[in-house]
């Protein structure tokens, strides 16, 4: 957890142990069902929480330990290397220097794609239920559905930046399918592409009640000659919130910004 | 290898080790972090804005006299709620100095890393993302 962060959330237990406080902003509102320690602290290592129909529960803050979103291949699994096709080799390697920085969607305040958002230095929350999983993301308060009803997504959709979602449980793993990219996304701030044909398969698992393990797959053939597979780690967040995030309310930076001339 | 790929991967190793606040564009595309500065003016306007606060202060150069407004770039709100800021930390006329990175692109704008309040010697940090200690100088 952030320093500051710790210390707003220390202010908020002190207040409500001295019963100062009735009316609460959400960020420091106490999560409840939370296991602790004989200090008091937070137990991470305990086991994670089960829901009503047994599977593991996900619910929860969760804030990335790394910035993926800068690099999404920080922590690659396999191949090796990124398998780039010629064009997204040169594509990605002309992005790396931050000369095209501009043209980079959240540079203006459009969507980070999937899984990009997920690796945004902002917290996101899952809200998980039997047919439905809702992942709401701070970062430019965006949001995303993925179906645990059984449902396919048809071949053909109107393309979108965060893609149309469904999961199934392989054990005690969520494994996520997303399909429907626009292609506009750029996967990281490093500037690898991605096209319409991106599949992203997300794989979660909360080994414990305090981390959450995530092994993506990106699959695009239209960028890469074979799917590419990275591995994110979140923490769990308590006693706090999401906030707001509008991002184009007075976004200056992007006439700073070097590309698009 | 060029000077702009030694800078960016300087920087990249920056923030990789750094805490980071949020961060919706490049960094070291904008900033240079091999040019620190440091400025102490007085505020003449905040933004409390998505998805970075601006702080524009006048800033008088001791030599000529001259006055200059400068803009120094942020954190977003939640970044500085969650140091312990509020929309009410700093006000117009507050005397503060600034210590951050300078734009490449020859504006006057800083990305802020800490302020210190003159009158209080408060300092804060000012989620910045590029994280919130200066980085060892090349």
């Amino acid at each position: 957890m952030l320093p500051a962060l710790r210390t707003l959330v220390a202010a908020a237990a002190c207040a409500i142990a001295s019963g100062a406080a009735e009316a609460q902003w959400w960020l420091d509102v106490p999560t409840g069902g939370i296991p602790r320690t004989a200090s008091g602290e937070v137990d991470h290592a305990a086991p994670a929480p089960r829901a009503p129909d047994g599977r593991p529960d996900l619910s929860g803050v969760w804030e990335p330990v790394k910035t993926y979103s800068r690099d999404l291949a920080e922590d690659l699994v396999a191949p090796r290397e990124i398998p780039y096709q010629p064009w997204a080799k040169a594509l990605a390697a002309d992005r790396a220097d931050g000369s095209e920085s501009r043209e980079d969607p959240p540079a203006q305040c459009l969507p980070q794609g999937v899984p990009r958002l997920a690796g945004a230095p902002a917290p996101w929350k899952i809200v998980q239920t039997p047919a439905l999983t809702v992942v709401i993301y701070e970062a430019f308060t965006l949001w995303r559905q993925i179906f645990t009803d059984g449902r396919t997504l048809a071949a053909e959709v109107n393309p979108t930046w965060l893609g149309y979602s469904s999961g199934r449980w392989d054990g005690d793993t969520l494994v996520v399918e997303t399909r429907g990219f626009n292609g506009k996304s750029w996967l990281d701030q490093v500037g690898n592409p991605s096209t319409e044909q991106l599949r992203v398969v997300e794989r979660y698992r909360r080994p414990d009640f305090g981390h959450l393990e995530i092994e993506v797959t990106i699959d695009d053939p239209g960028a890469y000659t074979a799917p590419w597979t990275v591995r994110q780690r979140a923490n769990l967040l308590v006693d706090t919130d999401l906030l707001e995030f509008a991002c184009n309310e007075n976004n200056r930076d992007v006439q700073h910004l070097p590309g698009g001339d | 290898m060029n000077v702009r790929s030694v800078a960016t991967l300087v920087c990249g190793a920056v923030l990789a080790v750094a805490t980071t606040a949020l961060a919706h564009h490049s960094f070291p595309a904008q900033y240079d972090v091999n040019k620190p500065i440091k400025l102490t003016g007085k505020v003449t306007k905040v933004e409390w804005t998505n998805p970075h606060i601006f702080i524009y202060a006048d800033v008088k150069n001791e030599q000529s006299g001259e006055v200059v407004n400068w803009a120094f770039e942020m954190g977003g709100p939640n970044a500085l709620i969650r140091r312990g800021w509020t929309r009410n930390s700093l006000k117009a006329d507050d005397l503060v100095t600034f210590e951050g990175s300078l734009a490449r692109d020859g504006s006057r704008l800083v990305n802020a890393r800490t302020i210190v309040m003159t009158e209080t010697g408060k300092r804060m940090f000012a989620g910045s993302s590029g994280g919130d200690e200066l980085p060892a100088q090349q």
